[in-house]
Parts: C-alpha cells; sequence; structure tokens
C-alpha cells in the first residue's frame, strides 16, 4: 500500500504540496485530478525523488519503506515507476541500450539474474508488438524524433519493462490521440493486478474512459480537497475546476 | 645561436640548440647534402623564432614556451619491449584488429616488432633513417614538400631533430584494405625529447588507412615532436587517424601536413586522452578541384590536462568540401582547446566548409577555449561555424535514473552519447569500436583513479 501522510514539499522557494494525504491499497487505481497549478506534476516529480524537489513535512511510505530515504533508481529498483508527461529525446543513447541497461539495472538490484542480448530481444519483441512499437523505431536514439504518441507508448513500454508494483501516470493522455489513447490505456490495463498500485494523475477526464478508477480525488492547493469514486471525474468534466482552482480551470 | 627576437633564450631552447650543432653529424642524412642543409635551415629558423609563447596568435591558448622550460636528452635508453607489453600500454584492445604493423620504440624503427606480412609490392616502406641516408627518388622529390610552413617553428624543430619513422609509399591504384597501425611507443624509464618524421604517399586511386598510436610503457614525462606529411594523390582516399595515449606527465605536439588532389577524400581524426600538455595540428591544403575532407577529434581530459587541436585548411582550388567536428569532455581542470581557420583563396568559388566544436563540462572549473577564424575571398562559397559549451543535462540524467539505471551509469551513458557522436567518425569499423569501447571505459578509469 501507498501511504502519502501530510505531504508538504516545495521547489526552491514555493511552497506547492501543503499536507497532502492519500492512500493506494494494492489491487486498486486511483485517479488524482485538478486544476493547472494544484501540484499534480510536482507530486509525481516528489515521489520519484527528482533534485530540487524538497519535502519539508510528511512521509511516503511503499510497502512499509520510507521512498523519501531512497535515491531516484533505488525508488525504481523498489517497485516505483514513473511514466512521464514529458519524455526526453536523449541522442546518442540507442533505444535498445537504454532499455537493456534499464531493465538489467533493475533486474540486478532487485537480485534477479540480468538478460543476456537475445533473451531481452525476446522479451522486447513480446512487448513492444502489443503496444505497436516497431523495432525501427527501437532502432532510433531514446525518443528521438518519435511522436508524441510514440513518446507515450515507449513510457509504457519502459513501464512493462521493468515491471513495477507502484506506477504513477502523470497526464500520459496529453498530446495522444483517440488510437494512441486506446493503446496506452491497454497497456496500463495490462499491468492492473492484485499486487500493484496505479495512480493517473490527470487534468481531464477522458482518459478515464479508458482507465477506469477505483477511486478519484480532486487536488487543489497542494491538498487532496475531495474523494469519491468514478462518478467524481464526471462531475469534474461537467462543472469544470473553478470553484477548486486559482481561475485557470479548463 | 642568435637570437633575433628581443627577448632571453629560455634553457630548454638553448639546449635544443647546443645539441643541433652537436647532433648534426650523427643525424641520418648527415652525409646527403640536401637532407643536411634542410636540418640547418630548419635549425636556423626555430633559433629566429625560438618556441611558439602565447604571444604567437596560433599559439595564444597553448603555450608551449612556457611548458617546455627543460628540453629532454635526445638519446633514450631503448629499453627493450615485448609485443606483449607493447599491447597493454595501447589501452586499447586492438587484438582482434587484422592490421599491418610498423612499431617504432624511443624514436627508433623496429623492423622484428613489425608486421607488413601479405602486403606484397603495394607497399613501398623503409624507415625514415634509411630515407634520410639513402634517399630513393620517390622520397626526396616531395619529401619536406608536402604542404609546406615556414612559421611553425615545431615543424623546423622536427626537422632539425628528425631521427627517424617511416617513408611509406601506396602504389597507384592500390587498395589496402587493412588498416596500418603505426606505434610509436616509448620504453625508456627516463623522459627524452623524440622527434619522428613519417612521410606518407599515397598514389592515384589508392586507399589507405594509416592510424598513428603514440603511448608509453615506463616514463611518464616523455617530450614528443611528431611530424606526419601525407599526400593523397588525385582520385586516393586515405582516412588518417591518431591515438594520442601519452603518459599523463608528458608532452606532446605532432603537426599533420596534409595535400589534396583532384577528387580525392581524406578524413582525419584524432582520439587524445593522454599527455599533460598536448596539441595536434592538421594543415590541410586543397591542390585540385573536387576533393572532400573530413578532420575530426574526440577529446576526453581530466585533471590537469591541456589539449589543443588546432586545423588550418587552405582551399586554393574551386568546388572542394571540408567538414570539421571536435568533442571534448572536460573535468578537473582541464582545458581543450579547438582552433579551426579556413582560407578560401579568391579563386577556390564553391567551396563548402563547415566546423564544429563542442564542449561537456563535467567541472566548473574546466575550460574550453574555441577559436574558429575564416578568410574568405571567394564570393561564391558556403562557410560556417558553430562552438557549444554545456554541462550535463540534469534532466536527462533524471530521466535515466527514474528508469533505474545508477547515477555513475547514467552519467557515463550521457558522456558517450556526446562523444561518441564524434567518434562515429571514424569510418574504419574496428577502430571505430576499440574506441567506442575506450571512451566507454573512461568516466570508470578516471572515478577509479580519484578513490
Amino acid at each position: 500500500m501507498l501511504e502519502i501522510k501530510n505531504l508538504h514539499a516545495r521547489v526552491e522557494e514555493d511552497e506547492i504540496l501543503r499536507g497532502l494525504d492519500l492512500e493506494i491499497p494494492k489491487g486498486e487505481v486511483h485517479a488524482i485530478m485538478g486544476p493547472n497549478g494544484s501540484g499534480k506534476s510536482t507530486l509525481s516529480y516528489v515521489l520519484a525523488g527528482k533534485d530540487d524537489y524538497e519535502i519539508t513535512e510528511g512521509s511516503i511510505m511503499w510497502d512499509g519503506k520510507d521512498l523519501s530515504e531512497l535515491t531516484i533508481d533505488e525508488r525504481v529498483a523498489a517497485g516505483f515507476f514513473l511514466a512521464m508527461q514529458y519524455p526526453v529525446e536523449i541522442p546518442g543513447v540507442g533505444s535498445m541500450t537504454f532499455l537493456r541497461t534499464a531493465t538489467n539495472a533493475v533486474r540486478k538490484a532487485r537480485g534477479q539474474s540480468e538478460l543476456n542480448a537475445a533473451e531481452f530481444m525476446r522479451l522486447v519483441r513480446d512487448k513492444a508488438g502489443d503496444l505497436q512499437i516497431s523495432m525501427d523505431m527501437l532502432k532510433r536514439p531514446l525518443n528521438v524524433g518519435f511522436s508524441g504518441g510514440e513518446k507515450k507508448r515507449a513510457e509504457i513500454l519502459q513501464m512493462t519493462l521493468l515491471d513495477p508494483s507502484l506506477i504513477v501516470l502523470d497526464e500520459t493522455d496529453s498530446g495522444l490521440d483517440i488510437d494512441a489513447l486506446r493503446i496506452v490505456s491497454e497497456g496500463v490495463n495490462k499491468m492492473r493486478s492484485p499486487d500493484k498500485s496505479i495512480l493517473v494523475i490527470t487534468h481531464y477526464q477522458r482518459l478515464l474512459d479508458y482507465i477506469t478508477p477505483d477511486r478519484v480525488h480532486v487536488l487543489s492547493k497542494g491538498k487532496i480537497v475531495r474523494s469519491g469514486g468514478p462518478e467524481l471525474a464526471l462531475e469534474l468534466e461537467k462543472s469544470g475546476y473553478a470553484e477548486y482552482g486559482e481561475g485557470k480551470a479548463a | 645561436m642568435n637570437m633575433m627576437t628581443d627577448r632571453k633564450s629560455t634553457a630548454a631552447e638553448d639546449s635544443l640548440s647546443a645539441r643541433f650543432d652537436a647532433a648534426l653529424t650523427e643525424l641520418p642524412g648527415a652525409d646527403v647534402p640536401w637532407v643536411r642543409e634542410m636540418r640547418e635551415t630548419a635549425m636556423a629558423r626555430f633559433n629566429a623564432r625560438g618556441l611558439p609563447d602565447r604571444r604567437v596568435e596560433a599559439w595564444k591558448y597553448s603555450d608551449l614556451r612556457a611548458k617546455l622550460r627543460e628540453a629532454a636528452d635526445l638519446t633514450v635508453d631503448g629499453d627493450d619491449l615485448t609485443e606483449a607489453e607493447i599491447y597493454e600500454a595501447l589501452g586499447v584492445d586492438f587484438d582482434e584488429m587484422l592490421s599491418y604493423r610498423i612499431v617504432i620504440v624511443d624514436g627508433v624503427y623496429r623492423s622484428e616488432l613489425s608486421n607488413l606480412e601479405g602486403a606484397g609490392d603495394k607497399l613501398e616502406l623503409i624507415s625514415m633513417r634509411d630515407a634520410l641516408n639513402n634517399p630513393p627518388k620517390w622520397f626526396e622529390e616531395k619529401f619536406g614538400q608536402i604542404n609546406p610552413r615556414e612559421d611553425e617553428a615545431v615543424i623546423d624543430l622536427n626537422t632539425a631533430f628528425m631521427s627517424d619513422g617511416i617513408a611509406l609509399r601506396v602504389a597507384q591504384g592500390a587498395q589496402i584494405e587493412r588498416p596500418i597501425h603505426l606505434i610509436m611507443i616509448t620504453g625508456s624509464k627516463t623522459s627524452g625529447f623524440v622527434s619522428l618524421r613519417n612521410f606518407v604517399r599515397v598514389e592515384e586511386g589508392a586507399k589507405l588507412t594509416l592510424m598513428e598510436t603514440y603511448t608509453t610503457r615506463r616514463a611518464p614525462d616523455m617530450q614528443r615532436n611528431s611530424v606526419t606529411e601525407i599526400e593523397v594523390g588525385d582520385k586516393a582516399q586515405v582516412e588518417h587517424i591518431k591515438y594520442q595515449n601519452e603518459g599523463r606527465r608528458a608532452t606532446h605536439v605532432t603537426s599533420w601536413m596534409v595535400a589534396l588532389g583532384k577528387k580525392s577524400k581524406y578524413s582525419g581524426f584524432e582520439f587524445a586522452i593522454g599527455g599533460e600538455f598536448a596539441r595536434h595540428q592538421t594543415f590541410l591544403r586543397f591542390l585540385g578541384e573536387h576533393a572532400h575532407a573530413s578532420i575530426s577529434g574526440a577529446m576526453m581530459l581530466w585533471d590537469k590536462q591541456h589539449a589543443d587541436a588546432t586545423v588550418v585548411v587552405n582551399h586554393d582550388v574551386p568546388n572542394c568540401t571540408s567538414r570539421e567536428l571536435f568533442k571534448c569532455v572536460l573535468d578537473d581542470r582541464a582545458h581543450g582547446v579547438v582552433q579551426g581557420k579556413a582560407i578560401v583563396h579568391k579563386r577556390a568559388q564553391k567551396t563548402d566548409g563547415h566546423q564544429m566544436a563542442r564542449s561537456l563540462m563535467l567541472s566548473e572549473i574546466a575550460q574550453f577555449s574555441s577559436k574558429p577564424e575564416l578568410e574568405i575571398y571567394a564570393d561564391d562559397v558556403i562557410c560556417g561555424h558553430g562552438s557549444t559549451s554545456g554541462e550535463l543535462d540534469e534532466n536527462l540524467l533524471f530521466y535515466l535514473r527514474a528508469r533505474g539505471i545508477p547515477e555513475d551509469k547514467a552519467r557515463a551513458l550521457l558522456v558517450n552519447a556526446f562523444i561518441d557522436e564524434a567518434i562515429e567518425r571514424v569510418e574504419n569499423e574496428q577502430i571505430r569500436m576499440a574506441f567506442l569501447a575506450r571512451s566507454a571505459d573512461w568516466l570508470g578509469q578516471k572515478r577509479e583513479e580519484d578513490n
């Protein structure tokens, strides 16, 4: 279970999260929705451990471990995975080299055997096919020249290869057309299982048509201000964020 | 030894001058009047000019005069090296490399360590010592005349003291598919002042891959001043690679003088990781139309290493293209220098030249100096240059770590992604792979030394 208690965090001098509480039991998918500037992306970076995102109060426990005491890569070894809103392009690092390095780094950290080139190739072929990612695409440098949809599908491929148990999807729907949205959602739905906790962070309700959450939370000014079932997302879709936000609601 | 300059000569300059007078009759070619005269003329010019210091514009970032306060002995003790020791000193696994091999130890060509088996009569190779003592016609008619320069004191110094090296001729149309690996290694326990000279003629339509490796087995503080002249005949293709893996306190200067015939192709590349003070100069001149030159390099420096890549390209004829790409990874207090000068003669219309220098700074006190210079006298040309300097991108680093890659490994991946773009310019696959492997080891080796 993920247990976030009274989380306060700041970026440089600005306090963005101001006492956030959240619990996601294993086997559940929760969604966090909120207006721009409410702290959605900050929460995902704080969970990932990005530099410059400083926890000033509160705790993040996963499976009895205090995530905030782990380095970025140790969190991944512990099962954490963040699908990024803006996956970066890295010229000069081949996609396959990257995927294999990451997969084997995580396997090694978890005490599993590293995969040799042939074993890894089979695994990638298998997983990439489901996501309609061609092997040609993987011959390119990491994310270089990928369309928005390709980048997001590549994120999901990374997720499946790293086999996480705590998954955060940060605005994964942004920049996706309907087909890509469907493929990405199927990838996420396949990950649903009794031993995983999944958090979907989104501005819009539309992703939740494909990934049905068990719980929906509204984030405003760095706190969860309301929680409910999937119907809460539909309500927000109608009413907008005017009552929660800084007037920047969609 | 009358210095014509107003400054006081240094101990190094004085001793070089005195040693020349003493050594002249012992140096190869002492009995060949034109060789002797060539040495004397060069030494006279050197005496007048002295070692280049920062007041010489082309040497402003690399003050050799300040660095070389004392010149080491001309003679080195010539300890024997075994083949295994030579390979260990290379620091790169070239075992798999199917190359012809020429080995020069402590400034002396060693035929018993060299192997040109199978090259047949397509190659004519003699030691520089032999060439100077008994010059064959193909040597005498062009030696010292491949894109010659009279304004470079280090080249004059080399001409004055050149002790050995190779003279190589690739016959017309000969396709030498295996690279020739010229290993210039020092095995001496004490420092020495080593002046090697190589002379290469690649005749019309011939093809050659030549790699020069500079390394040391014992003394870390050798002083080396090499020159390679290379004539690329009409329609000939040459890939010319240098691997600079000198000792950590070495002073290393090399000058490549290159002349290109029509429709020829030349790719020069330097991979520099050794030495304390190093400079690699490429002087290239287009003599025939529709020729192409690519001059690139990768430098990986730490501690207080200083490495300088200087290129001067003369476009004397129309319709030639040149491309330069240099990349430097700089850590600690290292200083990387890239200077690229292009001179486009007024008749050299349709010249297409481009140069780029980039550095990746891994420390706040590392230094990168980049100086592009364009002198263009023709009006219908495309010439451009660019230079960038940056740190590792924290967002990229975060992304890699957020995929479970430990920080050290993530940094190494990004450093290699940066430098490998330059190494990819090496066309010979075996050499390219060996360099890529060496660059991948670099950060790890540095970390070990730091600990």
